[in-house]
C-alpha cells in the first residue's frame, strides 16, 4: 500500500459553457520520502492535480488517499509553497512563518511555536531578515521564506506550485540545493510533489518524474524513473551520463509537437 | 523663478564645497528639501492671490454688490479676533459655531461609521448578505440629505437631533461601499494562504481580511468625512440654532454679505484639514507590495 494514492481521478470544473474536463485518468502512487515532479505544458492541469493534493479543489471522480486516508480539504499534514510566493505583505518575515505556524500547529505552546519558526528562519538563513516586510526582500528571499514556512508546520507532505518559476537562473540553481538542504536535515521523510515546466529542475529535484498530455482532459504520458545518486549537486550531477540521457527523453516528449509542425514547414518549402 | 532656485542651489553648493566638505551631503539635501517646499508654498500662493484677484474684479463689476477682499478681511479678522463670546442665542463667537456644527459631524459620522463598517464587512464577504443590501444602498445612496430631515424631526422630536440623523444617513454610504469593495477585492493568494495553513475564522479576520481592506475602510471614511461636512452646512440652515451653517443663514438675514463669505473660508478651511487628517491615516494604514 503506497503512502499518497491518486486513483482514477478526474477534475472538472462548472464552466459557463458547461462541464470542463481538466484532468482524466490521473493514477499515481508516491513513496514516502520522494521526490516527484508533475512536468508539462501551460494548462495541462498539472496545478489542479498538485491543488487536489492539497484539498483545495476535489475530484469529480475518483479520489486522492494520503496515508490510508481520503482527502476532504486542507490540512497541516500538507504544506504548500504557491507559486508567486503568497506571502502577506502586511507581516513581517517572521510573523509570516509564525502565524502560519500559530495557525497549522493547534497542540503545541507559543513558546514552541516561536522556537520552530526560528529553526526554520535560521534553516533558509534569514534570521537577520526576520523584522522585514517582504517588499523590501527579493524575490529569491521571498520564495525562501515561503519554503521555510511550509517546512515550518512540519507537514508530511509539501506540495511546491512553480515554485521556482519567477526566478533568474542563478537564485533557482541556489534554491534548489537549498530545498534539498532541508529535505535532508528533516531526514528526508518528507514527500515532495513539485509542479514544474523547467526540465533540468525536475530532472536534478526529483526520484520520479511524470509528464503529462497536453490539456484538455489531460492525462498522465509517462512516468520516468530518475536514479541519480544522491546527495546530488550541481557541478558533478549535470555531467553524469544518465543526467543526459533523462533529460533528452523529457526533452523529446515535450517538444516533440513544435518538432512535427516545423517539418511541415519545410515539406511546404520545398514543394514551393 | 526656477532659473533663480538653481542659481541658488548652484551657489550654496559651490559654498558647501570650500567649507565642510564632511557634512556637506546632508546639509546639501536638506537645503534641497527647503527650496522645494518654498517651492510648493509659492505654487499655493500663486492659485490663491489668481483667486483673490477675479474675486476683486467681480466685486468692482457688481459695484460693490459683492463685498471685496478687503472689506470682507476686516470682517474675517473681526470674527477670528473673538471667536468665543456668547450674548445670547443669536449672537455666538465663530469657534462656538464651528465647535456646535464639528461636534454634530462627528457625532453622526462616528454613528454612521459604527452602522457602515459592519455592514460593509458582511456585504464584501458573503456573497448572500451582498444581494440582500445592493439594492438597499442602490435606492437610498442618491437621496439627497434634505429629504432625510422630515424623517429625522418626526423620528426624534429636536432639530439638532435631526440634522445629527442626516449626517448619519448620507455620511455612511461611501465607508460601506469602500468597505464592502475592499473585502471583496482580497486576492485568492491571500485566501489561499489562510486556507493551506488553516487560518481560525479570527486569525483570517485579523491578519488577511481587516490589514487587506483597512486602506479601503479609511477611503471611504475620509469620503464620509467630506460629505458629512458638506451636509452639515445644508442641515443647520433648516434646523437654525446653532453652527456654523445657521451662521451663514443668519448673516445673509443680516444682510452681511462680508460674514457670508468669511463663513464660507472657515468652512472650506475646515473641509481642507479634515480630509488631510484622513489621508495622513489613509498612508499610514497603507501597506505596499
Amino acid at each position: 500500500m503506497s503512502y499518497l494514492k491518486i486513483e482514477n481521478m478526474e477534475i472538472a470544473f462548472n464552466s459557463l459553457k458547461g462541464k470542463f474536463v481538466a484532468v482524466k485518468d490521473i493514477n499515481l502512487e508516491v513513496e514516502k520520502g520522494q521526490i516527484i515532479s508533475i512536468i508539462g505544458h501551460s494548462g495541462c492541469g498539472k496545478s489542479t492535480i498538485m491543488n487536489a493534493i492539497g484539498g483545495m479543489v476535489f475530484p469529480s471522480k475518483g479520489k486522492v488517499v494520503l496515508n490510508g486516508k481520503e482527502i476532504k480539504g486542507p490540512g497541516p499534514d500538507r504544506g504548500i509553497v504557491f507559486q508567486n510566493y503568497s506571502l502577506l505583505p502586511w507581516l513581517t518575515v517572521y510573523q509570516n512563518i509564525f502565524q502560519a505556524v500559530d495557525a497549522a500547529l493547534r497542540n503545541k505552546n507559543k513558546s514552541e511555536k516561536h522556537e520552530l519558526s526560528e529553526k526554520y528562519l535560521k534553516m533558509v538563513n534569514l534570521w537577520e531578515h526576520r523584522e522585514k516586510y517582504p517588499k523590501q526582500i527579493s524575490g529569491g528571499m521571498k520564495q525562501r521564506v515561503a519554503i521555510a514556512r511550509a517546512f515550518a508546520i512540519d507537514p508530511e507532505v509539501l506540495l511546491l506550485d512553480e515554485p521556482f518559476g519567477a526566478l533568474d537562473a542563478l537564485t533557482k540553481a541556489s534554491l534548489h540545493i537549498e530545498l534539498l538542504k532541508l529535505w535532508n536535515l528533516t531526514h528526508r521523510s518528507k514527500t515532495i510533489v513539485m509542479v514544474t515546466h523547467d526540465i533540468e529542475e525536475a530532472v536534478f529535484l526529483s526520484d520520479r518524474i511524470v509528464v503529462m498530455n497536453n490539456g484538455p482532459a489531460a492525462t498522465i504520458r509517462e512516468i520516468e524513473e530518475v536514479h541519480l545518486p544522491r546527495p546530488r549537486n550541481k557541478k558533478d550531477t549535470v555531467n553524469l551520463p544518465e543526467y543526459k540521457i533523462i533529460r533528452e527523453r523529457l526533452l523529446n516528449l515535450l517538444i516533440e509537437k513544435v518538432a512535427l509542425d516545423e517539418s511541415e514547414f519545410y515539406k511546404e518549402e520545398r514543394a514551393a | 523663478m526656477k532659473r533663480a532656485i538653481t542659481l541658488t542651489m548652484t551657489l550654496t553648493r559651490d559654498w558647501m564645497k570650500g567649507t565642510t566638505p564632511s557634512s556637506s551631503q546632508g546639509l546639501h539635501t536638506t537645503i534641497k528639501r527647503i527650496i522645494s517646499i518654498f517651492t510648493g508654498l509659492s505654487y499655493n500662493l500663486i492659485g490663491i492671490v489668481l483667486l483673490l484677484g477675479i474675486w476683486h474684479v467681480v466685486s468692482l463689476v457688481t459695484d460693490g454688490e459683492l463685498p471685496g477682499p478687503i472689506a470682507t478681511s476686516s470682517v474675517f479678522w473681526e470674527l477670528i479676533s473673538n471667536p468665543v463670546y456668547d450674548y445670547g442665542p443669536n449672537d455666538k463667537g465663530i469657534a462656538l459655531q464651528l465647535y456646535s456644527s464639528l461636534s454634530r459631524v462627528f457625532t453622526g459620522f462616528i454613528l454612521g461609521s459604527i452602522i457602515a463598517i459592519p455592514i460593509g464587512l458582511l456585504m464584501g464577504a458573503n456573497s448572500f448578505c451582498r444581494k440582500i443590501f445592493y439594492p438597499i444602498v442602490q435606492i437610498l445612496k442618491p437621496v439627497s440629505p434634505l429629504a432625510w430631515f422630515p424623517i429625522g424631526l418626526v423620528a426624534f422630536q429636536s432639530a439638532s437631533d435631526a440634522t445629527i440623523f442626516i449626517i448619519v444617513i448620507t455620511s455612511l454610504w461611501p465607508t460601506l461601499i469602500n468597505t464592502a469593495f475592499g473585502v471583496a477585492s482580497i486576492p485568492d493568494d491571500h485566501k489561499n494562504v489562510a486556507k493551506a495553513f488553516g487560518f481560525s475564522k479570527w486569525k483570517y479576520l485579523t491578519k488577511v481580511l481587516l490589514p487587506y481592506s483597512l486602506p479601503h475602510i479609511i477611503t471611504g471614511l475620509r469620503l464620509s468625512i467630506g460629505v458629512a461636512w458638506l451636509v452639515i452646512v445644508a442641515g443647520e440652515m433648516l434646523s437654525g440654532g446653532m453652527g456654523i451653517g445657521f451662521f451663514v443663514w443668519d448673516s445673509w438675514n443680516a444682510l452681511s454679505l462680508e460674514k457670508v463669505i468669511s463663513a464660507i473660508l472657515i468652512i472650506g478651511l475646515v473641509g481642507l484639514l479634515l480630509d488631510r487628517v484622513f489621508s495622513y491615516l489613509e498612508k499610514k494604514v497603507t501597506y505596499s507590495i
